[in-house]
Formats: C-alpha cells, sequence, structure tokens
C-alpha cells in the first residue's frame, strides 16, 4: 500500500520530470531534428534564400555525381583525412608513452606540450601563416636544405596541402597525447606485473598488454580524429582559401562556398547529406566496436 | 627470462600507486640524457609558435620578416595593442564575443543541468525515448546542420543579430549527457528528505542538486566557453554586419588574402583573443584537461 506521501511524490515525480527536461527537448527539436530533417529535404530542392525552395527530386545527387569540383573535394578530403589522422595517432601514442615514465619536470613539460590545444583554429591558422610566410621563419629554417631562398608553402602545388596536413598535426597532436595519457593511466597495474613475471620483453608488453587493453581509447581517437579532420574549416578558410587551384578546398569549404558564395543550397545541403551518411557510418562502425568490446571483456 | 637490471627496476615504490605502472615495470633504461633532448625538442616544436605570436606582436612591422630571423624582438612597441584595436572595431568583436560565450556558458549550464536532473531523478512516460533522442542528436556533426540551420536562423529573422549567434549554441547535448551522468551519482535519500521537509522541488534544485554539481558544472562550463570562445564558422555565415563580428570572424576579415598584412597587429589581437583561454586554463587547469579527456570536443 502506498502512503499519500508516496503517491504525492510519485506524481510531482511525473510533473516535474516533464517539466525540468521540456525546455532541452523543445530546443533539440527546433535546432536539431527540424534542421536535419529540413536538410534532407532542401536537397531535393533548388533553394537560394530570396524565393521558396522549388523541389526538383534527385537532381542535386546526379548533379554532384558529375561535378569536377564535388569530386576533387572528396580527393583532396581524403588526403587531408590520411595525412591528419595516422600520423597524430602514432605521435601522440608515442609521446603519451614518454610522458608515462616519471623524471622530474615531467608536469613541466607536459602542461607546455598541452599549450597548442588553447589556441582556437583561426589564431593556429593566423600564426602559421606569419611561420610559412615564403620569407618568414621556415623558410629560414629550411633553407639548407631546400637552399631555396623563399619557398612557397602555401601557394605550391604539392607543399601546400602537406603544410596545411603539418599544421592540423601539430595543433592535434597535444590534444591526443592527453587522451592517450588518461587511457594509459587508467590500465590496472596487475597486468603489467602479470607480464613481467612471464619474463615479456617491454615491446611485448606493449603489443600484447597495452594495445587490447587501450581498445576504447584506441577507438575513440580514432574516430574523434577521423570526423574531426573531415570536418576542417578554419584552417582551409584562413590559411589558403582552398587554393592553389582548388588543391586544398575540402567538402566542408565546398558546402561553404556553395551555401553562401553561390547561394545554392540545395547543392550545398546534398553535399551535407553525403557528409552525414559519412559520419554517421563511421560513428555506427564506432558503436558496435564499443559493443563488442563490452561483450567480450565482461 | 627477464633479465636482471629490469628486476632492478621492480622497487616497491612501483606500489605506491597505479599511474604509468608500464613505465613503471617496464622502464626505458632510464637514459636521462637522451630522454630530456626529446622534451626540450618537442617543447621547442610546440612552443615555438606561440612564443613567436607573442614577440611579433611587440616588433615593428619591418623587422618581422627580417633575415636572419629576430627571435627577440629588437624593437619593443607595447603600442601595437592599442594601433591594433583601432586598426579595426576590435574592442567591438571582444565584447561580442565575450557576451556570446558568458550568455552561453550560463545557459547551457543551466537548461543542461535541468534537463540531466530531470532524466537521472525523475519518472516519467517517454522518459527513456526522449533521452535517446537527445543523445542521437549528438551524432549530427555541425557541418552537416549547417546550411539547414542557417535556412531555420533565416526563417526566423535572426541572421544578423544575437540571437542568431547566441540561442543555436545555448544548449548543448552532450551537456546533458554529463548533467545526467553527474545527477546518477547523487543518492535519492537526500531530495526525498527535503521533500517531507516541505521543499518545493525548483528549491531542491536550486539548494541541494545544483551546489552538489559543481564539479561537472566547472567542466561543462569551461568547455562550453572555449567551444564558443573558439567559434568560427557559425559567426562567420551567421552575421555579415561588422558591428556584430566576434573575435574569430573579426580576424580573418582584417587579414583580407588580398591586402598586405599588418602582421604585428595580427598576432597582438591573436594574443588578446587567446588571454581568456589562457587564463582559464591556469586557474582551472584540473576541470580543464578533465573536460578535454571527457568530452573529445575540440574546435
Amino acid at each position: 500500500m502506498r502512503t499519500w506521501i508516496q503517491r504525492e511524490f510519485l506524481y510531482r515525480r511525473r510533473v516535474y520530470g516533464v517539466l525540468f527536461v521540456a525546455p532541452a527537448m523543445l530546443f533539440f527539436l527546433v535546432f536539431s531534428l527540424y534542421p536535419t530533417l529540413n536538410g534532407f529535404y532542401l536537397s531535393l530542392t533548388e533553394y537560394t534564400l530570396l524565393k521558396p525552395p522549388v523541389f526538383v527530386g534527385f537532381e542535386n545527387y546526379t548533379k554532384l555525381a558529375g561535378n569536377d569540383q564535388f569530386q576533387n573535394g572528396v580527393k583532396v578530403t581524403l588526403w587531408f583525412l590520411l595525412g591528419t589522422t595516422v600520423p597524430k595517432w602514432i605521435l601522440s601514442l608515442a609521446l603519451a608513452m614518454l610522458f608515462l615514465a616519471p623524471f622530474r619536470g615531467r608536469e613541466f613539460f607536459k602542461t607546455l606540450y598541452f599549450t597548442p590545444t588553447l589556441l582556437s583554429a583561426v589564431v593556429v591558422s593566423l600564426v602559421w601563416k606569419l611561420l610559412l610566410d615564403p620569407n618568414g621563419v621556415i623558410s629560414a629554417l629550411a633553407k639548407p636544405i631546400t637552399r631555396d631562398p623563399d619557398t612557397l608553402w602555401l601557394s605550391d602545388r604539392i607543399l601546400t596541402p602537406i603544410s596545411l596536413i603539418f599544421v592540423d598535426d601539430w595543433a592535434g597532436i597535444p590534444f591526443f597525447m592527453i587522451i592517450w595519457i588518461a587511457g594509459l593511466v587508467g590500465i590496472p597495474r596487475v597486468f603489467y606485473e602479470a607480464a613481467l613475471i612471464d619474463g615479456t620483453t617491454r615491446w611485448q608488453a606493449f603489443l600484447h598488454v597495452t594495445l587490447p587493453l587501450l581498445r576504447p581509447t584506441i577507438l575513440f581517437v580514432v574516430v574523434i580524429s577521423t570526423i574531426n579532420s573531415f570536418q576542417s574549416f578554419a584552417l582551409q578558410y584562413v590559411m589558403t582559401r582552398g587554393g592553389p587551384s582548388d588543391l586544398t578546398t575540402t567538402i566542408a569549404l565546398l558546402v561553404y562556398n556553395y551555401g553562401f558564395n553561390y547561394f545554392r543550397m540545395g547543392q550545398a545541403a546534398a553535399m551535407s547529406v553525403f557528409m552525414f551518411f559519412v559520419i554517421i557510418l563511421i560513428t555506427l562502425i564506432y558503436i558496435r566496436s564499443v559493443r563488442a568490446e563490452e561483450t567480450s571483456y565482461t | 627470462m627477464a633479465s636482471p637490471d629490469r628486476y632492478s627496476e621492480y622497487a616497491p615504490a612501483a606500489y605506491t600507486g597505479t599511474r604509468g605502472s608500464f613505465s613503471v615495470h617496464f622502464r626505458q633504461k632510464a637514459n636521462g640524457a637522451a630522454l630530456y633532448a626529446a622534451m626540450c625538442l618537442g617543447l621547442l616544436f610546440f612552443c615555438v609558435p606561440l612564443y613567436y605570436m607573442f614577440t611579433t606582436s611587440f616588433k615593428a612591422e619591418s623587422e618581422v620578416f627580417a633575415m636572419p630571423v629576430h627571435w627577440i624582438p629588437h624593437s619593443f612597441l607595447p603600442q601595437n595593442y592599442v594601433d591594433a584595436f583601432l586598426a579595426a572595431p576590435f574592442p567591438r568583436y571582444f565584447w561580442n564575443s565575450l557576451l556570446v560565450a558568458v550568455i552561453v556558458v550560463g545557459s547551457t549550464v543551466l537548461f543542461s543541468a535541468l534537463a540531466g536532473y530531470g532524466f537521472a531523478k525523475f519518472d516519467f512516460p517517454g522518459r527513456r525515448l526522449a533521452f535517446l533522442f537527445i543523445l542521437s542528436t549528438m551524432m549530427i556533426p555541425f557541418q552537416v546542420l549547417l546550411i539547414p540551420l542557417f535556412v531555420v536562423v533565416h526563417q526566423l529573422g535572426w541572421t544578423n543579430s544575437y540571437a542568431g549567434l547566441i540561442i543555436p549554441g545555448a544548449l548543448s547535448a552532450f551537456g546533458v549527457f554529463l548533467m545526467r551522468q553527474a545527477c546518477l551519482t547523487l543518492p535519492d535519500e537526500l531530495m526525498d528528505a527535503a521533500r517531507i521537509d516541505g521543499a518545493r522541488e525548483v528549491g531542491i534544485f536550486i539548494r541541494i542538486v545544483l551546489p552538489l554539481l559543481k564539479p561537472a558544472i566547472a567542466t561543462l562550463a569551461i568547455l562550453t566557453f572555449l567551444g564558443s570562445w573558439n567559434n568560427f564558422l557559425w559567426p562567420l555565415i551567421v552575421v555579415t554586419k561588422d558591428e556584430l563580428f566576434t573575435l574569430p570572424v573579426g580576424m580573418t576579415v582584417f587579414q583580407q588574402p588580398m591586402q598586405a598584412p599588418y602582421w604585428t597587429y595580427i598576432m597582438a589581437v591573436s594574443t588578446v583573443a587567446t588571454l581568456p583561454v589562457v587564463i582559464v586554463f591556469l586557474l582551472l587547469q584540473r576541470y580543464f584537461i578533465e573536460g578535454v579527456v571527457v568530452s573529445g570536443l575540440k574546435g
């Protein structure tokens, strides 16, 4: 039997629960669900903001398939993705491993290594634009190798994409280093004790103890870095505006150009939908892997 | 078999904690000199760009591309900061950025905490579904929302307004998630006791729940501030009027590709733009790094 007080609390739980959650629900309905659905619809229309959208079916998508700019964008994005994920994972993990050993001044170094994370993407882009100026610091430092008085780091056909990849890695490595350290520190000591008793070498312990137990962190790093790189915008926008001759025009930049320079919202929305499915695919693979891992370990 | 020198590392000190167990048991043959050399090299790699930003902001414009590189400025011109802030409406941009960030942080913390508390401690029909819905919006990347979200704001007539800058960012699914996790750890008895004492639900939320959520709120507030302060893409598209630009947008507009950049001014403004983040970082380093780790959100 319920006392009146329990009944009163139960009633409150319903009413106040709904009341507390309502603002957030309203917000996400208006600013997440509606735009998402509307994005799919807009991708099937021609829309310039001035007149109401005109339904055109799958025309935007068929146009996309034959759009050289888009195909170029996919290629540029994939190369950028490759250059800003794999090196980032390996280098940030290596740094994190170095920081596991106790040594004098460890916290000092760790804190200072972390500082690039404090800069906004715009500031990173501006500072590196200065450093990578043909007459700038990097040219001066590289002169013994390049023997070139002014290397065109940000307008050469081959060097420009590499420069952008380098800057993105520079800005991202400290961030992922912190994530790796958090994951590494969480590995229980007993596993290493067991490995030591079994007489494993350091490298074997890393391969057979550290890596398998680090799997949740690995998945996290892989997915977050992939999605971040896939969406990279400020770097390209500020440093090169996609140039030279579209060699750094990623899909993200194309969406912006089509939407807000050419005002072809329908075409831009179709590109967004393409990005949406790629990112959802990555996320689903991530969730599946995490689930599989949970069932196999517990 | 393990080599004897590795056993010599196997000291009782290893048992004082779990931190860094890999290196305690499998320590690099402590080659101190090589380690410090590598560390200092890394330090140069990660910190010299910042150092160069800071020092360039005090240089004379003619000195910026001087060869050999002036690692230490030959001239010292704090006046650059004044001149830079007069060269474009940077004080206005700074104020806009600050205003937007403060309101976004306040609103995100308040509504996330409310919703998180509601999801964790109340029972109502559709609760699980509603929470799953909010969680799933986390999977939608901002790039994808860009066009349709702009269309919504356009339809509401909020382009070129503070509302357009602030409201679409005024709450985050991640915030709701974080607050729910934090609320789940609170014991029910605490709230029930207050109820028996006759407290109202809103009073319980303000006087009991919010104070207990302080660490989670600090983490969320820092992350939200960082995200808002550094946000570039959304303000870039939603405002076109000079007086509504935020600092990142104002900086990129000031540094037009076609015109000769005033690098000393740009570096002065970059330094000022970085300052609030550095201050927050130094004051709340623990929450800061924790926030970075739990969220994985950046930029």
